[in-house]
């Protein structure tokens, strides 16, 4: 990938920082996110029809300006400086987990009681999202030493200790899907990024063996969804309700979909919070089989491309935050397919780009910021 | 930690480049995985789904079809319809917040939020998707509250149905009968039927009965609702119904009656004193009833729906039976309006002579058994011992010609079987034969004796003694009783008209008849007739024969002495006959139960209906207009 196809070796002269800044610009990985937020505001304004919902719209397009916004400003600044203050991101996304907390708690139908929100001038923000990218440029430091032997067990295990404040904070708010995906895009990225997979192995099997002792420390509603998850008749039916209506609603697409707001799963509310947590059932019900597959087709190449940064990225930091940004996307589309798909307990976790909802999408344009900081980067100028 | 940028050429992370596989590996297990998933879901079960959430937005719901009317002959409503709202609820959408809030709006009872739990357990069983009627027949102002605070309360509608009624209250009851919710395993039966679980069904009289013509065909309106079960308008969802939106329903077919409402209620006033009666007057040309009258009654209107689990069982406690249809369902010893049987069985043999005279010592003896006569007749003859019911004269005739003769002369009566009418249980009595108490134990002569003058083991009902009667009057035409005259589609088109049917013609000679016919004109109109003594009409001339039937003496005293008039130790009273005497055009039967004697409770009553009838009758005509009220000659005594 040196140069080949590009016109702009290190130091042409006579070109002006600008236009080599903006030859430089990762136009699939714009295109990709764009024909993804589309899609999102198309879905949402079908799922949204309703009179009730219809500010949720344009809530939605407010949140992407402030997204673009991130993902320019990750985009300008130098990546290498932004992972020198990973642990000042870190330590800030912590406090404001706590900060929640402290705060207060807020309750809905499907979560409950949790204490997930801050509220700030009106608008909530969810810290628990943003925390997920501190996390990433932490991990980018943690694994930026391409010496195996720096790796030690003490030092490693100290290192997965501090980013289990988060976790654990997370799980205690309690959003255990949250959580749980942080969990996978800390493991994932360790599987790839070590450089000895071994300490990954141990470390996985114990986490396995810890699961009984986590159980015991999970709230009952969590424990319900798991269960209804398992089995229908273990839990209250309002879950059950959930999942199977996405589920009717899924199938019911058949091949070619019920046609672009015809959904009537969707359209006349069966699917609860289709917006949030479940836009990929309203999706799936109007466009079918072909538009499901074809949104998944659009999410593999986003992954397959940002997997591409990591391979030509200038150096092993950069790469690490593409694999944390692909790993936290891969497991997000996962986790909230499968959920719909009714094979996953339903857990709060969204659709990158199509879930309504201000943290998540300002998460995701922030996380791709990043890449495209990476990809802008790789030729080292 | 030092941060290093290695500027050099090489894969920057080269763990990355050396798991690529697995990486791969991995993105293709987790969207493979999920695609496979959605082929399943979406190409392989796909069309169940799709029907399934089909049936999540299109609802069915029945519409109700208007039951046809019942009118008697002249066209006047005994039953009908009025607009009525019915509340439903859908279990599944029916939250115990919506149902408290309901209730709360409401203000139900107790009793209504009791009997909406019962009703939303069953429909929860049946299909908890679909709506259940919860309240029947609520007051406007309930309705007006739930449909103003539709979007409270979801999954709760109100519906605009008709509600049967009757009219005419507690008039006719056991024939009208009424209607009631079907039990679950009748549900499960009429549903295949095309019934709908909370419709209500005909449960006594001609609504149980007729059921089939008066019930029509229900419709069906398909509409959509959304997940709160709030309906969608027609439009938003015009794509989504496939097929007719709306079927009509049919209405149920009207019946019109043989009966006639003045002469019924001119019955039901006349046995107003007593505390149970029966009444039956027939036609004698052609066996329709234009008045059938048991009581105690009960009002259908508060059967069909509104009667509360207190009322029931009070009307279950009474111990004159409401229930039982006194004209057509109980049985009773006839007493000496039997008689004619005996008198017509002795005359066909030979056995008995118009002029033969017997003497009464008041007694009658029989193998050492003494029967007591009621009087002391001295010497009568066979018109006296009708006149004066002398039961030592028919003890003599019956101890001729034995017990099967009896019985024989009162089959051909049509006594002890069904009138064919298939109506109430409509009974069939008891007429003995010889075989009869034969195998039940032993034969003793005693037995024709005592049912020679109607007692011991023969029973009849009230409407088989009119149909015997209305032969007698009609030179031996023995009528299927015929209520229904025609059915009338819901336009008025007549479906069914019904023409008087003979069950069969009497063999007795008409000229042996005309005897004991004779003697039931001197019970009338002759001094010392059992019913001369206790009144005469003056509006027409009656032929009847009075009957005081004893009962076995199965209750002590006390034990009924809560309801007045009511002493289930005395006997039945009865008149039987026919009038005008001479071109009989109705027959009558009123029975008294343990009313006492014939001639003192049931001809007067008789008599009232008759002239009622008569005086209506000629009013109407052109003849000269009697006084209505008649004053009575002998009075009661």
């Amino acid at each position: 990938m040196k140069g080949v196809g590009m016109m702009l070796p290190r130091a042409t002269i006579g070109v002006s920082r600008w236009r080599r800044f903006r030859a430089s610009i990762d136009w699939p990985l714009i295109i990709t996110i764009l024909i993804l937020c589309g899609i999102g505001l198309l879905n949402l304004y079908s799922a949204t029809r309703g009179v009730r919902h219809q500010a949720k719209f344009e809530a939605q397009m407010q949140w992407m300006v402030v997204g673009t916004i991130g993902f320019i400003v990750m985009t300008v600044i130098d990546y290498r400086t932004l992972v020198r203050l990973a642990w000042v991101g870190f330590t800030g996304g912590v406090l404001l987990i706590i900060t929640a907390r402290l705060l207060g708690s807020t309750g809905d139908e499907i979560h409950g009681v949790t204490y997930r929100w801050i509220r700030v001038a009106g608008v909530g923000l969810q810290p628990s999202e943003i925390t997920k990218v501190m996390v990433i440029l932490v991990l980018a430091r943690i694994f930026s030493d391409p010496q195996e032997h720096n790796y030690t067990p003490r030092l490693l295990l100290m290192r997965l200790a501090i980013l289990m404040i988060p976790i654990i904070l997370i799980a205690k708010q309690p959003d255990l899907g949250t959580a749980v995906l942080v969990t996978l895009m800390v493991l994932t990225v360790g599987f790839i990024a070590m450089p000895n997979v071994w300490p990954m192995v141990y470390l996985t099997t114990a986490g396995l063996l810890a699961i009984p002792i986590l159980w015991e420390s999970m709230h009952e509603y969590q424990k319900n969804r798991v269960l209804a998850f398992v089995d229908c008749g273990w839990a209250p039916s309002k879950m059950c309700w959930h999942t199977q209506q996405s589920v009717f609603a899924v199938g019911s697409g058949k091949i070619w979909g019920k046609g672009y707001t015809g959904g009537t799963q969707n359209q006349f509310n069966f699917v609860p919070e289709h917006w949030t947590d479940f836009p990929y059932s309203v999706w799936a019900e109007e466009w079918g089989f072909v538009g499901s597959v074809g949104l998944l087709a659009v999410f593999a190449f986003l992954l397959i491309w940002i997997l591409n940064i990591a391979l030509s990225a200038r150096d092993r930091m950069g790469a690490v935050i593409c694999v944390g940004v692909a790993a936290m996307t891969f497991w997000h589309v996962l986790v909230n397919v499968a959920m719909v798909l009714g094979v996953a307990p339903v857990v709060g976790v969204t659709l990158p780009f199509i879930s309504y909802g201000g943290s998540s999408l300002v998460t995701f344009f922030v996380a791709m910021g990043l890449v495209a900081n990476v990809s802008l980067r790789k030729h080292g100028y | 930690m030092m941060i290093r940028g290695d500027s050099g050429y090489g894969p920057a992370l080269p763990e990355l480049n050396r798991r690529l596989r697995w990486v791969a590996l991995g993105i293709l297990i987790g969207f493979g995985f999920l695609i496979g998933r959605l082929w399943q879901l979406q190409v392989m079960r796909g069309d169940r789904y799709y029907a399934r959430t089909m049936s999540n937005v299109v609802k069915e719901r029945y519409l109700p079809s208007v039951r046809g009317k019942i009118l008697d002959k002249n066209g006047v409503p005994l039953a009908d319809n009025r607009p009525a709202f019915n509340i439903y609820a859908t279990p599944r959408l029916l939250t115990p917040e919506v149902k408290a809030e309901l209730e709360r709006m409401l203000g139900l009872s107790e009793d209504e939020i009791r009997k909406i739990d019962e009703r939303l357990a069953v429909g929860k069983k049946r299909d908890p998707r679909s709506p259940i009627l919860v309240l029947e027949d609520q007051g406007r102002d309930r309705a007006a509250l739930v449909e103003q605070a539709r979007a409270r309360l979801p999954g709760v509608e109100v519906h605009h149905e008709p509600y049967r009624y009757y009219p005419q209250g507690d008039l006719a009851a056991h024939l009208i009968g009424y209607m009631t919710q079907m039990t679950a395993e009748e549900a499960d039966r009429l549903t295949a039927q095309g019934y709908d679980p909370s419709d209500l069904v005909g449960r006594y009289g001609l609504e149980s009965a007729w059921e089939n013509y008066l019930r029509g065909k229900r419709g069906v309106e398909h509409y959509a609702v959304d997940a709160r079960g709030q309906r969608l308008d027609h439009e938003t969802v015009a794509g989504l119904i496939q097929g007719e939106r709306i079927i009509d329903p049919v209405p149920g077919a009207n019946l019109i009656l043989t009966l006639d409402v003045e002469l019924q209620r001119i019955a039901e006033k006349a046995v107003s004193r007593v505390a149970a009666a029966a009444v039956v007057v027939v036609e004698v040309k052609t066996g329709r009833v234009r008045a059938i009258v048991s009581k105690p009654s009960f009002d259908p209107n508060v059967m069909t729906g509104h009667l509360t689990h207190a009322e029931y069982t009070l009307l279950m406690q009474d111990p004159r039976k409401p229930f039982i249809d006194k004209a057509l369902r109980a049985t009773y010893p006839p007493g000496s309006i039997f008689k004619f049987v005996t008198t017509l069985a002795a005359l066909e043999d030979g056995q008995a002579a118009e002029d033969e005279s017997m003497f009464c010592p008041g007694y009658y003896e029989l193998s050492g058994t003494r029967f007591r006569c009621h009087g002391y007749h001295e010497k009568v003859d066979l018109l006296k011992a009708i006149k004066h019911s002398c039961d030592v004269y028919f003890w003599n005739l019956a101890q001729r010609i034995g017990l099967d003769r009896i019985a024989d002369v009162a089959r051909a009566y049509g006594l002890g079987a069904p009138t064919s009418l298939g109506l109430n249980g409509d009974a069939g009595g008891r007429i003995p034969t010889k075989a009869w108490y034969e195998q039940r134990g032993r034969y003793k002569v005693g037995y024709a004796t005592n049912a020679s003058i109607g007692q011991g083991d023969v029973e009849v009902t009230v409407m088989q003694m009119a149909m015997a009667y209305a032969a007698l009057a009609n030179g031996g035409k023995l009528f299927v009783p015929q209520v229904v005259e025609r059915v009338e589609s819901f336009e008025g088109r007549t479906i069914v008209s019904y023409q008087p049917k003979v069950a069969k013609t009497v063999k007795v000679p008409p000229d042996l008849v005309d005897v004991w016919n004779r003697g039931m004109w001197k019970v009338n109109n002759e001094p010392g007739g059992t019913a001369y003594e206790h009144g005469y009409s003056q509006v027409v001339t009656v032929a009847g024969k009075t009957g005081t039937a004893e009962v076995r003496k199965r209750y002590k005293d006390a034990d009924h002495k809560d309801l007045e008039k009511w002493n289930p130790n005395a006997s039945h009273a009865w008149f039987a006959g026919f009038a005008p005497a001479d071109d009989p055009e109705l027959a009558i039967v009123v029975l008294v139960e343990h009313g006492g004697s014939g001639g003192t409770v049931a001809w007067p009553i008789a008599e009232r209906i008759l002239a009622g009838y008569f005086t209506k009758l000629e009013t109407g005509s052109t003849k000269n207009v009697p006084p209505p009220l008649i004053p009575k000659k002998g009075g009661k005594r």
